[in-house]
């Protein structure tokens, strides 16, 4: 349902959808039948001529069960949603499944700073190709995120993945995501941060494998390198 | 063709006095902007925002330009130019930057609490003569040469900003001449007591 206003890009994002729906129609459902017996209940016991009101204490048995039926049912539903939920929260948050590439990613007072891969795949090296407020990646790619605050708390969140992470002063929190589709999205940053914080966007540009090695060519400290000197 | 003509001087012309109503939606607007560099636009170090008061439009407006184009305050080390890169895009259009840069104008400058210890302002007076040359010999900014003011300007920030240019965090963006020009300018001082010194001498300036 969700994804009819936001596209879900990434291998979890359905998993994340589906435990919203799931929590949305049990909701709903209570919802709509506690709103329906309650105005059935105020209906069909309105004040009348000649009918005293009664003071129920909700000690009998068949009053009780007023209580105990609902609340077992939606005990039954909170299984359901705890069960797939822990599942969810397993996959996502918990297994680290291996990478193919690894991007930092750090949050400061109002701006993302990523730092990606060069074209020899591994981060701390001299092709590694820094940018502010534009994360690139390839499809069908299996990330592993290194996520870093260099003030105070923020949140790295990409709508389009589903993904919401803290980024902590002093820790280093590493989590996953592999896109499934290409395109340019939005990057937030999901955690008050100070008076820029609303305004603390970034893109995420979701690339096809021919485009990011086009991107990391033209990108590289070490592509740009070779090309200064021809420049003059 | 005339009529074009026309325009391209009618741009290249300073901006004239600031209206009234200019000011009054430069006031609104720099609510934002108070919030770090303080209701008079005093500047706060806390906040690593210099003081604006009384800085000259024409270069309020185009740092604001820079830093909405991203042309400024891109740079991952620049944690300054990092917050002001995303309070620049709050102002829409370029109308609401010329009218907060006609507020910033407007505010009376005073010349910040010295912070920094260290400098010999008579070795700096000698390092000073190349500066002067684009920033004048009083340290009040000559437009015609792209320089602002250095007077009426926190020393922490002056500091901050030649370590910058001489670390590449500023002036490295092609687009950008002026910042590049000045990463020259910070090259020829040798090391930081050179920069403490030069900041001691523009210090007096502002004193006479």
């Amino acid at each position: 349902m969700i994804e009819y206003y936001v596209v879900a890009a990434s291998t979890y994002a359905k998993d994340i959808d589906f435990l919203f729906d799931l929590i949305f129609w049990l909701v709903g459902l209570w919802f709509m039948a506690t709103s329906g017996l309650f105005f059935w209940l105020i209906i069909r016991f309105r004040k009348r001529e000649g009918v005293p009101a009664q003071y129920i204490s909700g000690e009998k048995k068949d009053e009780k069960r007023w209580i105990h039926l609902p609340h077992y049912l939606v005990l039954v539903c909170d299984v359901f949603i705890i069960y797939f939920a822990v599942v969810v929260w397993y996959d996502v948050k918990q297994d680290l499944p291996p990478a193919d590439q690894t991007v930092r990613v750090i949050g400061q007072q109002w701006a993302w700073t990523f730092e990606h891969p060069g074209p020899d795949g591994k981060l701390d090296t001299a092709d590694d190709i820094v940018k502010v407020n534009e994360l690139h990646i390839q499809k069908d790619t299996l990330y592993h995120y290194k996520l870093e605050a260099r003030d105070v708390l923020h949140n790295f969140s990409v709508p389009v993945f589903r993904l919401k992470q803290d980024a902590i002063p002093g820790r280093v929190i590493t989590g996953w995501f592999e896109a499934t589709m290409a395109g340019e999205w939005d990057i937030q940053c999901a955690e008050i941060c100070g008076i820029g914080h609303g305004l603390m966007g970034a893109r995420i540009h979701i690339e096809t494998a021919d485009q990011h090695a086009a991107w990391m060519a033209a990108e590289s400290p070490l592509s740009l390198a070779a090309y200064a000197p021809a420049q003059k | 063709m005339a009529a074009a003509a026309l325009l391209a001087l009618a741009a290249a012309l300073p901006p004239g006095p600031a209206r009234a109503d200019e000011l009054e939606r430069g006031e609104a607007l720099f609510d934002l902007c108070s919030q770090c560099h303080g209701s008079q636009g005093q500047g706060s170090k806390l906040a690593l925002a210099p003081a604006i008061a009384g800085l000259k439009q024409w270069y309020a407006e185009r740092q604001l330009h820079n830093f909405k184009s991203g042309i400024r305050g891109k740079n991952p080390d620049d944690v300054a130019g990092l917050r002001m890169h995303p309070m620049s895009l709050s102002l829409k259009d370029d109308a609401d930057i010329t009218a907060v840069a006609a507020y910033v104008a407007s505010l009376s400058a005073s010349q910040p609490a010295s912070t920094l210890e260290g400098g010999d302002a008579a070795k700096g007076a000698a390092l000073y003569a190349v500066c002067g040359a684009c920033h004048g010999p009083d340290g009040n900014g000559i437009q015609q040469m792209n320089a602002p003011r250095l007077v009426h300007t926190n020393d922490w920030y002056l500091l901050s900003a030649l370590e910058k240019y001489k670390a590449g965090v500023r002036g490295s963006n092609p687009k950008n001449a002026n910042a590049i020009m000045m990463r020259g300018m910070a090259a020829q001082l040798a090391d930081q007591q050179a920069m403490l010194d030069v900041i001691a001498h523009i210090e007096t300036l502002a004193r006479r």
